[in-house]
């Protein structure tokens, strides 16, 4: 085996096995219930999910397109969007820490809050 | 460029193409943005280790565009543009270092520098960090489609350089 592919070899599972970990430091469910909803990396909604209604509601992009949001049981997900992949509708409920719902063309991120912020 | 080259790359082209839209109708095991099998990466992974850099670029570049328009999404172009065109450059420059035995490995280093790309983009036009609790997910899937892709790349030029021995021994 050459060299050259032996240092590619090493370099590629090192990311493998540092994924791993990132993953499994990711993964954890989180027990907190502030969630925020950005939009160009702007603040439109925050809000404590353990206190909202059940309620489903549309967040329009300036550039056009929607994103219909909607929070039951202190849960929140995408379930309905106008675009073509509809990545962030199948991402299902907002779960883990380091895991945001996102969706790329609307540029809209879901995510729990790091503070407990009002 | 001769009309017998142009035609195979065509050809190569539209072969991409179909896979690409073959794919789409996958559901998709993980849907996470950017998570993807890519298998009309066969075909540039084959293109980079039969044809020059600037016929593979062609080919990738006409995929990129007819694909994004066929699939309704061409809000997509700038991640998978990204994506591609630092792939190519890093399969290209890993070509004289990863001979034909290790096709599957060039594969899985585009397939990184691929997702790299796509989140470096994610991250700019996005504006924030959020996703790149993406890339370790994005490395894993990448690095398992990768192979895949790869491995089927190069039974193929397998195929192809023993077809050539053949046929020159028949001449």
């Amino acid at each position: 085996m050459d060299k050259g592919v032996k240092i590619i070899g090493v370099t590629v599972v090192l990311l493998l096995i540092a994924s791993v970990i990132a993953i499994f430091l990711n993964l954890r469910k989180s027990d907190n219930t502030y969630v925020v909803i950005l939009q160009d990396n702007e603040v439109i909604y925050s809000f404590n999910l353990s206190d909202e209604k059940d309620r489903t509601f549309r967040i329009e992009c300036p550039n056009g397109g929607w994103n219909d949001v909607k929070i039951e049981d202190g849960k929140i997900c995408i379930i309905d969007a106008d675009c073509p992949d509809k990545t962030c509708v199948h991402t299902g409920v907002l779960r883990y820490q380091g895991v945001p719902i996102v969706c790329l063309p609307h540029k809209l991120v879901i995510r729990f809050s790091d503070k407990e912020n009002s | 460029m001769k009309a017998g080259k142009l035609t195979r790359l065509a050809l190569l082209t539209a072969l991409a193409l179909i896979i690409f839209i073959v794919e789409l109708h996958f559901p998709n095991l993980i849907p996470l943005p950017g998570v993807k099998l890519g298998l009309a990466n066969i075909i540039t992974v084959y293109a980079v280790y039969k044809y020059r850099p600037k016929e593979v670029a062609l080919i990738v570049t006409a995929r990129l565009i007819l694909g994004a328009l066929f699939a309704g999404n061409v809000s997509t172009l700038m991640y998978s543009g990204a994506g591609a065109i630092l792939c190519l450059a890093g399969m290209l420059l890993f070509k004289k270092v990863i001979p034909y035995r290790y096709i599957w490995l060039s594969s899985v280093v585009g397939a990184i520098l691929h997702n790299t790309g796509q989140v470096i983009v994610a991250i700019l036009v996005i504006g924030s960090f959020a996703v790149v609790s993406y890339y370790p997910i994005l490395i894993i899937s990448g690095c398992i489609a990768g192979a895949f892709t790869g491995i089927c790349a190069q039974l193929l030029l397998k195929r192809d350089l023993h077809g050539q021995c053949i046929s020159k021994e028949v001449k």
